[in-house]
């Protein structure tokens, strides 16, 4: 009786334990990646948020950090289906519904259609 | 004191490991808000796909607000279109490969409507022919100085019993109004390529403030908008990351 239910608690800590270290892998290379980017370094901070999403593909937080970096890098394209599937997975947190706003705003007067070309047909 | 030690560590103890029980049986890390905000320099595109080496001339722009100098001395001291072509050709020769012309002194605008001025294509392929321009530039140029003085709810405590009272207080202040549409015409075609509109206000403490200081500090916070016509500029964003 006793042997049992120190293996079924024991069960219990390490399903819990598995499922921890899955997000905190997640979690962590967000952090790491968060800090190369306040430091400026985009690409390496794009490629901590493609392995936090690999990890964890339903973290809105990461969708929406690399949606920034991709931003930062030009990739507006790609930056604007991160930040959909962040505003997908988490749509009710204030700071990605702002950046996704700001992107929209920039991205819709970045695509506006330009006058012809000069000597053009 | 060593005592009450003894006592105490055994349901530190307890509580401790109650918690990581707690914190394991969960099975999730306490969830943190860390956010962080990030400024990210953002590309803009030229608006008239150019290949930058263009010639582009510079044309009169109508004056708006002309017939209000007989009324307003303050505008008789601004040669709005003076400082105006001044300005632009200053700005595209220092931040763009482009060659500014001015159109010769003769060159007179067929007509004072805005409508009118984007339709008259034979006028413009006149102009790119006698000039030898790629691109001609043209438009419409508004310059207002108005007087905002006025009174102003301000509060003030006072020293004799400390209290907070509300008073009304008189503000002289001018505010300058500076409109532009821009007509970007094709010089071989004399076909209207692109038209835009730039607007700004500006609001300075006195009545007596510079008028062409008022003008200037216009055009200069709408450089950045008019050079982005002709080439490719960068303008500042806030995003937030989140740190965890």
């Amino acid at each position: 009786m006793r042997r049992t239910a120190t293996a079924i608690t024991f069960l219990f800590v390490v399903t819990g334990c598995t499922s921890y270290t899955h997000t905190e892998k997640a979690n962590s290379q967000i952090a790491f990646g968060s800090e190369v980017a306040k430091q400026g370094l985009w690409r390496e901070a794009q490629f901590r948020f493609e392995q936090a999403i690999a990890k964890d593909p339903t973290n809105a937080r990461a969708h929406n950090n690399l949606a920034v970096a991709l931003e930062a890098t030009g990739e507006f394209a790609r930056a604007l289906e991160e930040y959909k599937k962040a505003l997908q997975l988490g749509p009710n947190d204030n700071y990605i519904r702002r950046n996704y706003a700001r992107f929209a705003e920039f991205y819709t007067s970045y695509t506006r259609t330009t006058g012809k070309a000069a000597g053009g047909p | 004191m060593p005592i009450g030690h003894r006592r105490v560590r055994p349901v530190l103890r307890a509580l401790v490991a109650a918690a990581v029980a707690v914190g394991a049986l969960l099975g999730a890390p306490p969830v943190s808000a860390g956010v962080s905000q990030v400024r990210l320099r953002l590309p803009l595109k030229p608006r008239l796909p150019l290949r930058g080496n263009e010639k582009l001339a510079l044309a009169p722009f109508i004056l708006v607000t002309e017939a209000e100098k007989a009324r307003d001395k303050r505008l008789q001291n601004v040669d709005l279109q003076g400082e105006f072509h001044r300005f632009l050709k200053k700005q595209v020769d220092k931040k763009t490969k482009l060659e500014v012309i001015e159109t010769p002194p003769e060159v007179r605008l067929p007509t004072q409507n805005l409508s009118e001025l984007a339709r008259a294509t034979e006028f413009w392929r006149a102009v790119g022919a006698s000039t030898g321009a790629d691109i001609i530039v043209s438009g419409s140029l508004e310059f207002r100085i108005e007087d905002r003085s006025g009174y102003k709810t301000e509060e003030y405590v006072s020293p004799i019993n400390g209290q907070t009272y509300y008073r009304q207080v008189y503000v002289e202040q001018t505010g300058f109004l500076f409109d532009i549409v821009f007509l970007v015409f094709d010089g071989h075609s004399g076909e209207k390529l692109l038209q835009d509109e730039f607007k700004d206000f500006r609001q300075t403490g006195g009545r007596r403030a510079d008028e062409l200081q008022g003008l200037f500090e216009n055009l200069f916070s709408l450089e950045n908008q008019i050079l982005n016509l002709f080439v490719a500029r960068e303008r500042e964003a806030d995003r937030y990351l989140f740190t965890d």
